[in-house]
Formats: C-alpha cells, sequence, structure tokens
C-alpha cells in the first residue's frame, strides 16, 4: 500500500544534549546523540532498530515519545507533527504511542497494585474505560498477557521479571495504543522466559494491529519480532533494509562485523565463517571522528572517509547504507 | 589430568523469607588446560559455584555446608586452603570490571601490586611486568595507558585490565563470571577472542560462566548445565548442544532466535523459573516440563550416564523425552 501514509514518521531527527564544563556548569558544546535519523513504521508493521551502546536509538525512543526535546526534525504521529504539538494535544496523542521499559521492576509502582498501575492510565483518559470497567478490563488485560486475573490485588514484588514485564505490557495496552515502542523489552530477561514474552508481543501484534518501534541490542532478537532493521552507529543510522535483506545481504561494514560477532550457539551447523572482530570500542558521541563515524574501527576506510560524511542512500538495486563503498561491498556480496 | 574437582557442593544462604539452598549437591571436574562452560539462568546457582571455588561465598549469609573441592589434590574448603591459592593458582575475572578495580590507583600499579606483593619485586620491576602485560591483553598505547586511572578506560578496555591482573601470577586455572555480559557484541568477541588466545599461551583451565549458550558454543569442551541449584546435564558441548537429553537444555536451545534459517515461532520453556524458597518435590525442574509424571514428583533424579554416551550425563527420569523430540 505505496499510497496510505506511514503511522510513524520519523524525517532527519536530531537531537543533543549539552555538555557543561564542571563547575561553573556553564553549556561548552554539545552532545549530538541523534545526528539525522529518519524512518517510517506502517501501520501494523515493526521496525527494528540496532545498535550498541551509545548508538543513540534509546534517544531516538524517547524523542519520539516526548521525553527528550527534539533540536530539528521531524516526528509525524497518525499525521500529527509531535515535535511542535503543544502539551494538552501531546497528551491526546501519546494515547496511541505507548512504551515498555526494560527494567520491569523500576518501571513499576512498588506500592500500587497491579490493577492501580493498569487503571492508572484512565484516570488520565477517561473516556479510554469508564470507572464502573476498569475492574474486568484489567481482568481481560491480564488474561490477554498471560497472566492469573485473580492476581490483579497483588503487588510487583510478588511477581518473576517474566510476569512483572508481562504487567508493563498491560499497562502498555491499556490505552489500546497504535504504536508500541519496546526499548529493551526483553534484554533483561532469561532467555527461556524471553521466548515468552516474544511470542507474546507477537500475539499482541496479530490480534490487536499493533505497530513496533523494537529497540534492541541482540540481533536474533531483532531478526526474530522486525519487518524491516535500521542499524544505528554514533547516532545515525548507517544501513536499513528489510529483516532479509539485512542477514543475509549485509552492506555497511559495521554491519558485517556486528553481525559477524553475535555468538552462534551452533557454529557447527554453518559453513566455516571468517569472524570480522574489529578493534576498538564505540567513539565517544561527545567527540566523534570526522567523516564516517564508523571509520576508526573501518578496515575499508581511506583519506575520503574522513572528509565526507556518507549518505544513506541506495546505491545500484539494493539497499540504502551509509558508506562510500556500499556498492563495491553489495557486489562482493551478491 | 584432573585439575579441579567438585563433589556433592553445597551451599545454603540465609535470607529474610528462610534458608535457599543456591547450590544442591553440584558435581564436576575441570583437567588440566580444558575450557568448561558452568551455563545457567538467573538462580541457577553458576555464580555461587564460582564463589565457593574461591572460598569468597559472602559472610554470615552464605556457607558452603558440603561437599568436597579439591585442585591438584589439595582440599580447597580446608580453612585458608582457597586464599592461598587465589590470585597464584586460582584468577578470577567478573564481569562488573570497574566495582573490581580501585577507582584512585592508577591501572599499571594496580596490576604491579599483584606482583610487589607476591613476588617481592621492586617498583621499576612491577612497572615493567604490568607494562608487558598491558600489551599481552591488547591495550593500545600500553605505556601512555598506565598511568590513567580506570575510569579513564572503556568497558573493554577495563575487561582487559582485569584479565591482565588474573594473568599476572600465571594461574594454572581462570574463572571468568560472564566475562562479556555488560560489553557490547563487537567488544565481547574481542575479549572472547583474547581469552581462548591466553587461554591456549598459557595452557591454563579455564571456566566461563554464562548464561549465554552461543557465547560459549565456539570455546568450551565441556558442558556443565545447572537449575535450581544442581547440575541437570553435563557433557562434551556439542553432544550436548545437539543431543540435548535434559527437558531444560532443549528447551533452551529452542528458546533461543536463530540468526538465519527460517523464523519459526520460539517454542519457549512454559512456566516461570524456580523460586529457591519453595522448590518442588522430586525434580525442580519438574513444573515446566512437558514430559513429567509422578516418578519426577517422588524422586528427585540423580545424574546418570546416557546408554551409549560415556561422557555425557543427565539428571532426568526420561532423558529419551528431549532426545527424540528435538531430533
Amino acid at each position: 500500500m505505496p499510497t496510505e501514509s506511514p503511522l510513524l514518521s520519523v524525517r532527519d531527527l536530531q537531537t543533543s544534549f549539552p555538555m557543561r564544563s564542571s563547575v561553573l556548569r556553564r553549556t561548552v558544546g554539545q552532545i549530538q546523540a541523534v545526528a539525522g535519523v529518519s524512518f517510517d513504521i506502517p501501520a501494523g508493521g515493526t521496525l527494528g532498530l540496532v545498535g550498541e551502546s551509545g548508538s543513540g536509538k534509546s534517544t531516538v525512543a524517547r524523542t519520539i515519545i516526548g521525553l527528550e526535546k527534539a533540536r530539528s526534525g521531524s516526528v509525524v504521529f497518525d499525521g500529527e507533527e509531535l515535535t511542535s504539538l503543544p502539551k494538552a494535544s501531546m497528551r491526546r496523542v501519546r494515547r496511541q504511542l505507548q512504551m515498555i521499559f526494560q527494567d520491569p521492576y523500576a518501571s513499576l509502582n512498588p506500592r500500587a497494585t497491579v490493577e492501580q498501575i493498569i487503571a492508572e492510565a484512565w484516570q488520565i483518559h477517561p473516556d479510554v474505560v469508564p470507572p464502573n470497567r476498569h475492574r474486568a478490563e484489567v481482568r481481560d488485560l491480564l488474561e490477554r498477557v498471560g497472566l492469573n486475573p485473580d492476581h490483579a490485588e497483588r503487588y510487583p514484588h510478588q511477581f518473576s521479571g517474566g510476569q512483572r514485564q508481562r504487567i508493563g505490557i498491560a499497562r502498555a495496552l491499556a490505552l489500546r495504543p497504535k504504536l508500541v515502542i519496546c526499548d529493551e523489552a526483553v534484554s533483561a530477561l532469561d532467555v527461556s522466559v524471553q521466548a515468552q514474552v516474544l511470542n507474546l508481543l507477537e500475539d499482541l501484534r496479530r490480534d490487536l494491529g499493533l505497530a513496533y518501534l523494537f529497540i534492541a541490542h541482540d540481533l536474533s532478537v531483532v531478526r526474530h519480532i522486525s519487518d524491516r532493521v535500521a542499524v544505528m552507529y554514533l547516532g545515525r543510522i548507517v544501513e536499513t533494509a528489510s529483516q532479509d535483506e539485512l542477514f543475509t545481504r549485509p552492506l555497511h561494514p559495521y554491519t558485517q562485523a556486528l553481525l559477524s560477532a553475535v555468538p552462534d550457539p551452533k557454529p557447527w551447523d554453518k559453513p566455516a565463517r571468517e569472524q570480522i572482530i574489529i578493534g576498538g570500542d564505540v567513539p565517544s558521541p561527545a567527540d566523534p571522528p570526522s567523516g564516517c563515524g564508523f571509520r576508526t574501527r573501518c578496515w575499508k576506510a581511506e583519506d575520503r572517509c574522513a572528509h565526507d560524511v556518507p549518505e544513506l542512500t541506495t546505491r545500484l538495486e539494493s539497499h540504502p547504507a551509509a558508506c562510500h563503498f556500499a556498492t563495491e561491498l553489495a557486489g562482493a556480496a551478491s | 589430568m584432573t585439575l579441579l574437582s567438585v563433589r556433592d557442593l553445597r551451599v545454603e544462604f540465609a535470607t529474610s523469607g528462610g534458608v535457599v539452598t543456591a547450590v544442591d549437591g553440584a558435581s564436576f571436574d575441570v583437567d588440566a588446560g580444558e575450557t568448561v562452560a558452568l551455563l545457567g539462568e538467573s538462580g541457577s546457582g553458576k555464580s555461587v559455584t564460582a564463589q565457593a571455588l574461591l572460598g569468597i561465598v559472602p559472610k554470615p549469609a552464605g556457607r558452603v555446608c558440603g561437599g568436597s573441592i579439591s585442585y591438584d589434590g589439595r582440599d580447597l574448603l580446608a580453612p585458608g586452603a582457597a586464599k592461598g591459592l587465589r590470585g597464584r593458582e586460582i584468577a578470577m575475572v567478573f564481569q562488573d570490571p570497574l566495582s573490581s578495580l580501585n577507582p584512585v590507583f592508577r591501572v599499571g600499579a594496580q596490576i604491579g601490586e599483584m606482583f610487589r606483593r607476591h613476588r617481592g619485586a621492586s617498583r621499576r620491576e612491577a612497572r615493567a611486568a604490568a607494562l608487558d602485560l598491558m600489551q599481552r591483553v591488547g591495550i593500545p598505547a600500553a605505556s601512555k595507558r598506565l598511568d590513567d586511572y580506570p575510569h579513564q578506560f572503556s568497558g573493554g578496555m577495563r575487561q582487559r585490565v582485569m584479565i591482565a591482573m588474573a594473568l599476572a601470577l600465571s594461574p594454572r586455572l581462570l574463572i571468568a563470571d560472564e566475562p562479556t555480559t555488560a560489553l557490547d557484541v563487537t567488544v565481547q568477541a574481542q575479549i572472547m577472542q583474547l581469552l581462548t588466545r591466553l587461554q591456549s599461551e598459557e595452557g591454563m583451565s579455564l571456566v566461563l560462566i554464562t548464561h549465554d549458550l552461543g557465547v560459549v558454543a565456539d570455546v568450551a569442551d565441556r558442558v556443565v548445565l545447572m537449575y535450581a541449584g544442581r547440575v541437570v546435564e553435563t557433557g562434551p558441548l556439542r553432544e550436548v548442544y545437539e543431543h540435548s537429553a535434559h527437558p531444560y537444555t532443549s528447551g533452551l536451545m529452542a528458546s533461543v532466535p536463530a540468526l538465519d534459517g527460517p523464523r519459526d515461532r520460539l517454542i519457549p520453556i512454559q512456566g516461570s523459573p524456580p523460586d529457591l524458597l519453595s522448590l518442588p518435590s522430586g525434580c525442580s525442574f519438574r513444573p515446566r516440563c512437558q514430559y513429567a509424571d509422578a516418578v519426577c514428583a517422588d524422586v528427585e533424579p540423580d545424574l546418570r550416564q546416557l546408554s551409549g554416551r560415556p561422557t555425557h550425563r543427565a539428571a532426568c527420569h526420561h532423558p529419551e523425552g528431549a532426545l527424540t523430540h528435538a531430533h
């Protein structure tokens, strides 16, 4: 449906944090956490946003939802521009736009019962569920996320980590959102429980027509749940493609290194692969390299990489990658 | 040659809810030069087992209350025995290097301290030895970084510093507890490569403790898989991964999304991780197990050798269930 406009459209989004001097707290510079990011998410679609620490992936999420202020760029959700929206209108839009956090314990009020936690949103948005329906609706939601509805009176500490994440999901669903941002939503869970929650997220997407912005550092989890994937490095998207395309034909050297670094539980099943191990760490966003952010760790870097920032554009027939050598890499990969 | 032998190890912890048995009869061996992966999810007892090996079970809450640990013929549970070997013979690398380094001392001095204290080295000798180690663990511009403080290093570089300190006295056994869990995946690959290189250079034994089935697949010879304080399956890594005999192991394997091939729906393990304060009777995994029957509720399964697999053992009454189901 190319004519239909996407549910979420992010264009050239930039978010920066002030760097302050240690004594006088004067602003001495800006840390560019998100340095021009663009992507679309269609209704019912899932975009996986992957990157290592400091890549800016969580800041993208926090800026979309209004927890950080965008320095420039646009965020259009369901036809409305969010970056310039007045507070009152933002509250209305936020109903449709919910978030699930990494640490389910830190994001649940320990003094509130599960019912109070889930029903709290309806006090701000009373039109969604009338007060006399709260109890029944909480039971429905608990059932939907695989929790015992009779446990609505319990407190967060009485649940395991996986169950707490289900409470967080139920709370996110309470306002019947169209888009749910999952920020490392399964990262803190044991693998046996993580699989349960991933299946739940898939079921909810199918049953409720939810769209996800799924932020994670775990590539196999992102591959499992995403339709499209965008790879971030130092505040920029360096490559984006359909899930299948990105994982079978990565073009950007960083994506190639990232995929190569993922530990494989059954290495003997595959043809022997040359593991790419890149040196060094992700540079500090406070002092990024000139030109291409990845050049300090890249085995293909040449002089021009230090001067020209490579644009995220499609070269030849393949998918967009922000690398001067993407054409050549595409040729080698196919 | 067996370097480390753990038999029926039991470790208890006093908690506000009562006494929990964090390690409940664990037994395994580590041969000289071998890499053993100690695998398990949270609450499995894998880290407490490592603490017991080093004699650093937190006191007074925790105590080793049974079993034996013998290292090179010596009883590690004898008073003072572990302390005498710690650092020299048995070294450890932890998940969070920042909390294991002293923030107010320069990194070179902290590494050199090992030589000064244990080898009676002079300040100058210790500094030279520290520099040599920092170069061996791949810290760039090591001579300039000797005088930096821990906070000036990135997470991956700090872990290299920890590894340098662990290797200082050429230990014969290195215990690494989630050494890459806090690191980004590209840095994790660097550290795993470093650990395996150093292990083959030094010929030391390596015990890798992790929750990540993938991290150890390329490097470990054998696997010891723990659940609720007990060893539930052990054997050569590839055999355990490909022919899992315990339903918990095969369940874990099915829970991990693949990086290639078809995207099938995941088959999770049902239920929640065990609550150590109220473990079920018999087999601890029984409430989550599709093969569980009356025997499993009555009799705690022993770690038994599987027929036709001399080095592969599982603590399950119905190992054929997992074996035939998964393959």
